[in-house]
C-alpha cells in the first residue's frame, strides 16, 4: 500500500478513535478529492472499505474501471455512472451477449460520460456488442481493439457509428480489410490517433482514403501492412501528422519516403524499423524535409550508412531526441559524427550494431550528454572503458542495456553505479556479471528493473546486496542463476517488497521453503518458475495463499508439482489469468477444479499432462469453455477431443495451439 | 475522308472493331451501311490457321482426293438415310444422330474446303479479277437525304488502292468471298456481333473530340438524315425481290440467289471506290432533333462522324429506351449492344457504397467515397450471414440476450439470400447462354438438293447458315 493510503488508514482509524467524527464529516466531494489523489488500486479498495462515505464518494467519483470477470460487470457499470475510462481487456468471458445486458442494465444515461474503452483481446466480443457500447456511450473518444484477432469490418463498421472517435487502436484485428477502414475513417472523421498494425488486409486504397477523410490524424501506425509508396503519398498531405510509424512494410522504399518529406513540417516521430527496402538514401531525402524530426527508428533497415546521411543528421541537432540504428554496421567515425551532430539526443539504440567499440562509445557520449537511455544489446567488444565514459559524461543515464557484453566485469559497472543515481533499469543478462557487481549497483537505490538472466555465478549474497537497498524493484530477472537458493529469496523479500515480476526458471536450487519467503510478496503478478524440479504442492500453496495479486504463472517442467498444488491455485490465486502447467504431475481431477474454479483464468498451457485422461481434458475444458481465449495443448489430443468442444471453444474465441512434441524429461 | 481512313476500312474486322468512326462515307440510300467484315460460321480458326503458302499442287491434291473420300462417305450416309425413310419409319433418336453425323461430316468438309482454298490466295496475289473494278457493277451515288426513292443495288464506292490489295488481310476477306463463292449457296450473315463493336466503336462522343479531329465548320459536308430513315432496319433492298439488309455484303451475297450473273467473283467483290470520291469533302452527319447538340442549329454544333454515330445518337437521346435488363429489371437501354455491355456486368459489381450505388472495382468505390461527404462503403452481406452465425452458435450455449439490432441482422439476412438467388440465376444465364450458342451450331441448317450441288453445281437450295450470336440475339429480341 502507498504512503498516501496509510496515511488515510491511519486517519480514519484515529478518527473513529476520537469519538466518532473523522472522515465521515467530510462532504462527498472532498472525499472525492481524497480518491482522485490515490494512485494505487489497492489503496482505493482498502478507502472504499472504510466507510460507507468513502464507498459513496467512490461512486460518484470513480472515473477508471478496469474489470476482470463478466459476473460483476452489469453491476459494476450501475454502480459508477460517473465512469470515463472503461478497461474491459482482461475481463474473462466477456462476449455480445453479456457486454450488451450490461449497458442495458446500466440504464440509459449509466454510460453517458464513457470516454475510453479498452477491448483489447477481447475476442469474444463481435459487433454487436460493439455496436451496443457505441450506442450507449455517445462520448466515446477511444477505443482500443487490439488483439481480437477475430474482429472484421462489421464490428469496426459498429466502431464507425461513434462520431467522436479520437483514438482507436486495431491492432492485429487481422480481418480488418479496406472495407472496414473506410468505415471507421468516414464515420469517424476526428480521428486523431490510429494504429491498424498488423491489420495486413489493408491496402493503399484504404490509407489513401484515410488520408482524404480524417485530416486531424496525429498519429499513424501502419505497420506491417502490404502497403506501398503511394500510401506516403496520400499520408504525406496530412498536415497534423505528428507521428509515423511503419515498421516491416516491405513494399517501401526511398522513392515512398521522398514523398513523404514533401509533407507538412508536422511530423516528429518516424519509425521506419524492418523496412528492407528502405536505404540511407531516402532517409536523407526524409531528414532534409523534416527539419523537426524528433525521434528516428531505422532499426534492422538499413545495411550501410552513407556519407550523406550523417550530414544530413548533423541538421536535426536542434530536435533530434531519440535515433535507433539496430543491427547497423556502424563504424568509429560514424559514431562520432552522431555525437557531435546530434547532441540532444536522449535515446540512441545500438541493439546489435556490429563494430561498435570503446572508441566510438566514448566520442559518442562526449557530446551527448542528455543520454537517458543506451542500448547497447550485443555489442560485445564494449569494455570497461566505454562505460567508464558512459559514466562521466551521462549523468542523467537511467537505462542501460548491456546483454551480452561480456567483456564489462565489476569495475565498470561500479563507475556507472557512482556517476548514475537515477539509474533506473539495467540489464546485464549473459554478462557474466558476479556479486561483486551487484554490490556495487545496489548504491542504485531508484532501480526499478534489473535483468541478470544466465549469471550463473551470481549467489545468496548478490541477492543480498540489491535487497539491502533497492527497495523500489519491480522486476527481477534471475533466469538460470543456478547458485541462488531459499536463502537468497528469503533476503530478496526483505529488502524488495515492490516486485511484481520475477523469473526464477532453472534456479533449481530452490525448494519449497524458498517459495514461502515469496509469498509475502504481495504485489507479485508474474512469476516463472520454470524447471525448478524440487517444488511441490506445498511451495506453490505458500504462494497461491500469500502473492493475491499473481496474474500470471509459469510451473513448466515443475514435475514434482500435482494436484495440491493445483487445488491451492483453484481456491486462492482469483486474479490468475495466464498459467502454464506442462509436464506438471496433474491429474484429471486437479485440471478440473483448477479450472472451474479460476474465474480470471484465460491462457493455459498444459502439454504432456500425462495423468490426465482424456475425459479429465474434456471436462475442464468444458468447465472453463467461455473464458478461454488461448490454449496450447498436444497435437494427438486434436482428434480424440469431442468436436463439439473444440467448436465451442472456437465459437467463444478461444485459439488453440496444438504443438506436436517428444516426451522428454529434462533435469536441468 | 483521308486516305488512312480508307485503309482502315480495308483492313481486317479484328483491327476494324477498334477504330473510332472507320466508317466509310458509304452513299447510297444515305442510309446505307458499310461493308462489314464476315464472321465466317467457323469462327476465327478458319482465317487464322490458314498459312499463306506457296500454291503447292501435291498436296492440294491430296486435300481434294480427302475431300471427295469424305463426300463419297456423307453420301452413303445420307443415302441410307433416305432408304430408312422409305421404309420403315425410323426411331426420332437415330435420326437425329444420322444427321448430327451428317453435320459434323459437312462442317468438316467446309473447314477442308476453306483450308485447300486458302492455300490458293497467294498464287491469286496478281489475277485481274481481283484489283480490277468488277464489270457490269452498278456504281451509283446517291447523296444522303437527297432521295428517298431508293435504288435497290444502289451503293458502292470503290475503296481498295492497289498497294492496300497486297496487305495479308485482304486476302483473307477476298478469300471470305472466294470460299462463299465456292460454297455456291446465297449465305446470309447478319453479324450482330459486328453491330455491337460498330456500336461501341461508333459512340457519339468518340467522333470529333475523341481523335483529336476537330473539323472547322465548312471544311466537310453536312448531311442529315431523318428520321425514318436513321431507323430503318435495313438500308439495302434486294432489287428483285426487295428483300432488305444491313449491310451491302449480305445484299451481294444474296444476289448471288438470282442468278449467276451475280456469282462472278467480280460482282461479289467489294465494289471499287471511284476515284473521284476520294477528293471529296469530309461528310459529317447532323441529327435531325432539333435543338440537339448535335444539330446543325445550334450553336455550339458538335458533327457526328459516321451514320453510325448517327444511328446510335439518335436512339439513345431521342428514342425511347425499350430493352430492359432481364437480371435489374431497372437498367432501360434505346440501342441493343448497350444493353448487352450492361448485362455482361450487371449484378457483378460487388462493391456498394451506402448510396446505394455499385461498382466493379473497389477503387472506383473508395473514390466516390472520397468525393461525396457521408458516403460510406456497404459491407457484403455474406460476411453479416458469417458473423451472425457465429453469433447464434455462441449465444446456443450461453443466456440468450435481446440485441438491440437484431432487426438489422434479420434484415441483411434476407438482402443476402436473395443476393444468392440473384447470383444462381446469374450462372443460370451464363450456362444457359453456353447451352444455346451449342445448340445453335448443332443446329445449322445444312440443307441440300442433291448432293453434287455441294461440289459445285448450281442448286435453288439455299445454303444458310447462322452464326450463333444471330440466333440468339433473336432469341433475346423476342424476350424483350
Amino acid at each position: 500500500m502507498s504512503r498516501e493510503g496509510q496515511k488515510l488508514d491511519y486517519a480514519a482509524a484515529g478518527g473513529n478513535g476520537a469519538g466518532g467524527v473523522g472522515i465521515g464529516v467530510l462532504s462527498l466531494d472532498l472525499l472525492g478529492q481524497v480518491l482522485d489523489r490515490l494512485r494505487e488500486p489497492r489503496d482505493r479498495k482498502a478507502c472504499r472499505l472504510v466507510s460507507r462515505a468513502f464507498e459513496r464518494a467512490e461512486a460518484t467519483h470513480r472515473r477508471a474501471l478496469r474489470v476482470l470477470r463478466r459476473e460483476p460487470l452489469p453491476r459494476l457499470l450501475r454502480a459508477f455512472p460517473s465512469l470515463e475510462r472503461l478497461d474491459l481487456s482482461a475481463c474473462a468471458s466477456l462476449d455480445d451477449a453479456s457486454l450488451s445486458a450490461a449497458i442495458a442494465a446500466a440504464g440509459a444515461g449509466g454510460l453517458a460520460g464513457l470516454r475510453r474503452v479498452c477491448l483489447a483481446r477481447a475476442s469474444g466480443v463481435g459487433w454487436r456488442g460493439l455496436e451496443a457500447l457505441v450506442a450507449a456511450c455517445p462520448r466515446l473518444e477511444a477505443v482500443d481493439l487490439s488483439h481480437c484477432v477475430g474482429a472484421g469490418d462489421r464490428e469496426v463498421a459498429a466502431l464507425a457509428a461513434a462520431a467522436g472517435l479520437r483514438e482507436l487502436r486495431l491492432d492485429k484485428c487481422l480481418a480488418v480489410t479496406d472495407m472496414g477502414l473506410a468505415k471507421v475513417v468516414v464515420g469517424c472523421p476526428r480521428l486523431e490517433k490510429l494504429s491498424v498494425k498488423w491489420c495486413r488486409e489493408i491496402s493503399d486504397i484504404g490509407i489513401d482514403l484515410l488520408a482524404k477523410k480524417c485530416p486531424e490524424l496525429r498519429s499513424l501506425n501502419i505497420s506491417y501492412l502490404k502497403v506501398g509508396n503511394g500510401s506516403l503519398r496520400s499520408i504525406s498531405t496530412l498536415e497534423k501528422l505528428e507521428e509515423l510509424a511503419m515498421v516491416g512494410c516491405s513494399c517501401i522504399d526511398d522513392e515512398g519516403l521522398e514523398l513523404l518529406s514533401k509533407g507538412s513540417d508536422s511530423l516528429q516521430s518516424v519509425d521506419v524499423s524492418r523496412c528492407d527496402h528502405v536505404t540511407y538514401q531516402g532517409l536523407a531525402s526524409l531528414i532534409d524535409g523534416r527539419k523537426f524530426l524528433q525521434k528516428l527508428h531505422v532499426a534492422d533497415c538499413l545495411h550501410e550508412i552513407g556519407q550523406r546521411f550523417v550530414s544530413k543528421l548533423a541538421t536535426l541537432k536542434e530536435t533530434l531526441t531519440a535515433l535507433k540504428l539496430d543491427g547497423l554496421e556502424v563504424s568509429d567515425s560514424l559514431l562520432q559524427a552522431i555525437g557531435e551532430g546530434c547532441n540532444k539526443l536522449v535515446e540512441i539504440g545500438l541493439s546489435k550494431c556490429s563494430g561498435v567499440t570503446d572508441e566510438g562509445i566514448s566520442s559518442l557520449v562526449a557530446r551527448c550528454t542528455d543520454l537517458r537511455t543506451i542500448d547497447l544489446t550485443c555489442c560485445n567488444l564494449i569494455t570497461n572503458n566505454a562505460l567508464d565514459s558512459i559514466a562521466d559524461n551521462c549523468k542523467m543515464l537511467e537505462c542501460l542495456r548491456l546483454e551480452s557484453c561480456s567483456l564489462i566485469n565489476e569495475k565498470g559497472l561500479e563507475r556507472i553505479a557512482n556517476c548514475s543515481p537515477n539509474l533506473k533499469e539495467i540489464d546485464l543478462t549473459d554478462c557474466g556479471v558476479n556479486d561483486a557487481a551487484l554490490q556495487h549497483l545496489a548504491k542504485c537505490s531508484e532501480l526499478r528493473t534489473l535483468k541478470l538472466g544466465l549469471c550463473s555465478s551470481i549467489s545468496d549474497k548478490g541477492i543480498a546486496f540489491i535487497s539491502s537497498n533497492c527497495g523500489k524493484l519491480v522486476e527481477l530477472d534471475l533466469y538460470r542463476c543456478n547458485s541462488i537458493t531459499d536463502d537468497g529469496l528469503a533476503a530478496l523479500v526483505n529488502g524488495c517488497k515492490k516486485i511484481k515480476l520475477l523469473n526464477l526458471c532453472y534456479c533449481n536450487k530452490i525448494t519449497d521453503s524458498g517459495l514461502g519467503h515469496l509469498g509475502s510478496l504481495e504485489e507479485l503478478t508474474n512469476l516463472e518458475l520454470r524447471c525448478l524440479v524440487r517444488i511441490t504442492g506445498i511451495g506453490i500453496s505458500s504462494i497461491a495463499t500469500g502473492c493475491k495479486s499473481l496474474i500470471e504463472l509459469d510451473l513448466k517442467r515443475c514435475y514434482s508439482v500435482d494436484d495440491a498444488g493445483l487445488g491451492a491455485l483453484a481456491r486462492n490465486a482469483f486474479n490468475l489469468r495466464q498459467l502454464t502447467i506442462s509436464y506438471c504431475q496433474v491429474t484429471g481431477l486437479g485440471l478440473c477444479h483448477l479450472l472451474s474454479s479460476l474465474r480470471c483464468l484465460q491462457d493455459i498451457k498444459m502439454v504432456h499432462l500425462s495423468w490426465v485422461s482424456i475425459e479429465g481434458f474434456e471436462i475442464a475444458l468444458r468447465a472453463a469453455c467461455g473464458r478461454l481465449k488461448k490454449l496450447k495443448m498436444l497435437n494427438g489430443l486434436k482428434t480424440v477431443l469431442s468436436p463439439e468442444l473444440l467448436q465451442m471453444l472456437h465459437a467463444c474465441g478461444c485459439r488453440i495451439r496444438w504443438v506436436d512434441k517428444p516426451l522428454v524429461y529434462k533435469d536441468c | 475522308m483521308d486516305r488512312s481512313q480508307n485503309h482502315i476500312h480495308g483492313q481486317s474486322a479484328a483491327n476494324f472493331c477498334y477504330q473510332f468512326g472507320s466508317d466509310n462515307p458509304l452513299l447510297g440510300m444515305g442510309i446505307q451501311q458499310q461493308f462489314a467484315p464476315f464472321t465466317s460460321p467457323f469462327g476465327a480458326s478458319s482465317s487464322t490457321n490458314i498459312p499463306h503458302m506457296d500454291w503447292n499442287p501435291a498436296t492440294m491434291l491430296d486435300n481434294l482426293t480427302f475431300i471427295e473420300d469424305k463426300i463419297r462417305q456423307v453420301k452413303d450416309v445420307i443415302r441410307t438415310m433416305v432408304d430408312n425413310g422409305g421404309q420403315l419409319p425410323c426411331r426420332q433418336g437415330d435420326l437425329t444422330q444420322q444427321q448430327q453425323v451428317v453435320n459434323a461430316d459437312l462442317t468438316c468438309l467446309i473447314v477442308q474446303l476453306i483450308s485447300t482454298a486458302g492455300s490458293l490466295l497467294p498464287s491469286l496475289k496478281n489475277s485481274s479479277f481481283l484489283s480490277q473494278p468488277p464489270a457490269g457493277h452498278m456504281d451509283t451515288v446517291n447523296h444522303v437525304g437527297s432521295s428517298s426513292s431508293f435504288i435497290p443495288n444502289a451503293t458502292t464506292i470503290s475503296e481498295e488502292n492497289k498497294e492496300d490489295m497486297c496487305s495479308p488481310e485482304d486476302y483473307e476477306e477476298l478469300f471470305k468471298g472466294f470460299t462463299d463463292g465456292a460454297m455456291e449457296g446465297g449465305i446470309e450473315i447478319d453479324n450482330v456481333f459486328v453491330e455491337e463493336q460498330d456500336a461501341k466503336d461508333g459512340d457519339e462522343g468518340g467522333d470529333a473530340s475523341m481523335d483529336g479531329e476537330n473539323l472547322p465548320p465548312g471544311s466537310y459536308e453536312l448531311l442529315q438524315l431523318e428520321k425514318d430513315e436513321i431507323l430503318a432496319p435495313h438500308t439495302h433492298f434486294c432489287s428483285i425481290c426487295g428483300k432488305g439488309f444491313k449491310r451491302d455484303a449480305n445484299l451481294r451475297m444474296h444476289m448471288r440467289g438470282h442468278g449467276d450473273e451475280y456469282k462472278s467473283p467480280a460482282a461479289l467483290a467489294k465494289p471499287p471506290r471511284d476515284a473521284s470520291v476520294e477528293h471529296e469533302l469530309v461528310k459529317r452527319y447532323s441529327c435531325p432533333f432539333v435543338g440537339c447538340k448535335r444539330n446543325k442549329l445550334h450553336k455550339n454544333f458538335q458533327p457526328l462522324k459516321t451514320i453510325l454515330c448517327v444511328k446510335n445518337h439518335y436512339k439513345r437521346s431521342h428514342c425511347e429506351k425499350s430493352y430492359t435488363c432481364s437480371r435489374c429489371h431497372t437498367k432501360k437501354f434505346s440501342v441493343m449492344a448497350d444493353l448487352k455491355t450492361h448485362e455482361k456486368h450487371c449484378g457483378r459489381d460487388k462493391w456498394l457504397c451506402s448510396c446505394g450505388t455499385s461498382f466493379s472495382r473497389k477503387d472506383k468505390l473508395f473514390a466516390h467515397v472520397a468525393l461525396f461527404q457521408g458516403h460510406t462503403p456497404a459491407l457484403p452481406a455474406d460476411e453479416t450471414k458469417n458473423s451472425s452465425d457465429q453469433i447464434s452458435r455462441v449465444g446456443s450455449h450461453q443466456e440468450p440476450a435481446k440485441f438491440p439490432s437484431s432487426m438489422g441482422s434479420s434484415f441483411m439476412w434476407g438482402t443476402s439470400s436473395s443476393d444468392d438467388r440473384g447470383l444462381d440465376v446469374k450462372g443460370l444465364a451464363g450456362c444457359s447462354e453456353d447451352i444455346l450458342s451449342t445448340g445453335n451450331f448443332g443446329s445449322f441448317n445444312f440443307s441440300f438438293g442433291p448432293a453434287d450441288g455441294f461440289t459445285g453445281e448450281p442448286s435453288g437450295s439455299s445454303f444458310s447458315v447462322l452464326p450463333p450470336e444471330h440466333f440468339q440475339s433473336a432469341q433475346k429480341k423476342g424476350k424483350n
